[in-house]
């Protein structure tokens, strides 16, 4: 029973997912309506739930053994604390405050003003180092070995040139040269490999609404 | 072996080994100094950007833009321009627009976009008319997840999926309200993103709902989307800085058509020239990386 019963709920409840969408009877469409709008909504409340159950426990334990940068954990810990209060609780500028006094003078610190201080310069410099490293590992790994690397190599040079628009005023038909290399033989290739990847999909998904993959109900196998 | 041999051999030896931190240094000089000292580089829009500028130029009056946020942070420099630009162009030709996120992430980069653009037309504003207002012009439904319900949900009732809207005010009290209710009074949605959300817009308001998509993403992804393109699925394409550098240009060739006094400024395009040194950069270091890799190659040989 405690296999079958989810082996069953997704069994029924996947096909009348997929089966939704093909019939657009009214009863069918308010039931679906229900499942999208309430049931879908509070699975995800569930999973937030579990989540900031998770990243809690998983901190509270690094920091009990000292385990490697446990100090960073209490930033992780705090910063969630107060975040999620800010955003709660005190507003979202000075122009729309909240129920909690959220600037001391001119100094704020409401939601949007951390956001833009202190969300935006982290994520945006943690992948400003991507073109650092790049262009280390295209000097030190993109060499012409052999046919097809040397292929690799002219089509990244053709794309990058194209890209640039100073290359319209110094070679005029590489730009447009480069558009027919991403609008022609890339989507070639691209349709093919989506059409595998679809395929694929479609029989994956059913072998779970049909239970013959089980390995998402845990405790490993089919 | 002859001494000049010897020389040059050694030459391309420690130019293999190089210290990667010469190689940081060089290409933060090459993004750094024309950001500084930019020089002046008109993109020429390409045929995606092209079209997706004329759809929504020319798209019925009483249609409405939606730009979906669904980038974060991390590559706000390339997609966050296209959101600008987006926001312009239809506050410029008076067009209701609907704001929204996929991602939690965004909707801070959707709050700012907003602010700003409304801010620049508010400035200049000498009627009512002329102004941007929330809830009458625009609307900024928030986030809400998960994104599933968002895009089908939308096709029914869109105060049904956005109860309230990101200021907490009743999105069914908003005179903006009984001008935007479903993809029927939607004339395109922008997805602006740097994952694969603009694919779940397809399959899942375009194919159930027949709404129009467009897409603004990273110069990496740009690749995946032209299937999309080419079959019409997308009705156009924002890729990568180039992307929203092209669309800027077109905006403020029309604004100068229309001799429009808002005196803007295109984060974009002023990147161009930075994006240029770099790539230029790049391709010199796997050029001397090749020849490099030859000349070793062919003296162990």
């Amino acid at each position: 029973m405690k296999r079958q019963l989810p082996l069953l709920i997704v069994l029924v409840v996947g096909i009348f997912g997929a089966a939704a969408f093909l019939i657009p009877h009214p009863m069918v469409r308010s039931v679906d309506e229900v499942f999208r709008n309430d049931v879908l909504r509070i699975i995800a409340a569930f999973s937030l739930v579990l989540g900031i159950g998770s990243i809690l426990r998983h901190h509270f334990m690094k920091i009990k053994r000292k385990a490697e940068h446990w100090p960073f954990s209490y930033i992780t810990v705090v910063a969630l604390f107060v975040s999620a209060v800010i955003g709660l609780f005190g507003g979202i500028d000075p122009a729309r405050p909240g129920i909690l006094p959220t600037h001391i003078g001119g100094f704020s610190f409401h939601i949007q003003t951390l956001y833009t201080n202190i969300m935006i310069p982290l994520a945006a410099t943690m992948f400003a180092l991507l073109a650092f490293f790049m262009a280390s590992a295209a000097y030190r790994a993109f060499r012409a070995r052999n046919f097809e690397a040397t292929l690799l190599l002219v089509a990244a040079f053709i794309l990058m040139l194209g890209a640039v628009p100073l290359t319209r005023i110094i070679i005029p038909p590489l730009p447009d040269f480069a558009e027919w290399i991403l609008a022609v033989p890339n989507t070639a290739a691209k349709r093919g490999i989506s059409f595998g990847i679809s395929l694929g999909m479609f029989a994956t998904s059913l072998k779970i609404l049909l239970g013959i993959e089980r390995g998402w109900l845990g405790g490993g196998g089919s | 072996m002859t001494a000049p041999d010897a020389v040059r051999n050694g030459f391309w030896d420690r130019l293999q080994r190089i210290d990667r931190r010469w190689i940081y240094l060089v290409i933060w000089l090459v993004v750094m100094i024309p950001l500084l000292l930019p020089f002046s580089i008109k993109p020429k829009a390409m045929p995606p950007v092209e079209k997706l500028f004329n759809y929504i130029d020319t798209m019925p009056e009483d249609k409405a833009l939606v730009i979906s946020v669904d980038y974060t942070p991390d590559t706000q420099a390339e997609l966050h321009p296209m959101a600008i630009a987006l926001l312009r162009h239809a506050f410029a030709t008076h067009r209701r627009v609907g704001v929204l996120a996929t991602a939690v992430y965004g909707l801070g980069l959707g709050e700012e976009a907003l602010r700003q653009v409304a801010a620049e037309f508010n400035e200049k504003a000498v009627s009512h008319e002329d102004s941007v207002i929330s809830g009458e012009d625009y609307v900024f439904w928030g986030w809400s997840t998960p994104f599933l319900t968002v895009m089908l949900g939308m096709g029914e009732k869109i105060t049904n999926v956005f109860p309230v809207d990101y200021y907490g005010v009743a999105t069914e009290s908003l005179p903006i309200t009984p001008r935007i209710k479903n993809y029927n009074d939607i004339g395109i949605v922008m997805s602006i993103a740097g994952s694969s959300t603009p694919l779940s817009w397809v399959t899942y308001a375009q194919t159930q709902f027949g709404v129009r998509i467009g897409c603004g993403t990273t110069a990496v992804s740009a690749a995946d989307y032209y299937t999309y393109l080419n079959s019409g699925q997308f009705t156009g394409m924002l890729a990568g800085m180039r992307g929203a550098a092209e669309y800027e240009q077109l905006l403020e060739d029309k604004l100068t058509a229309a001799g429009s006094s808002l005196a803007l400024r295109y984060k974009a395009t002023e990147a161009m020239s930075s994006q240029t040194a770099a790539h230029i950069a790049i391709i010199v270091f796997i050029i001397f990386g090749n020849i490099g890799y030859f000349v070793t190659r062919r003296r162990k040989s």
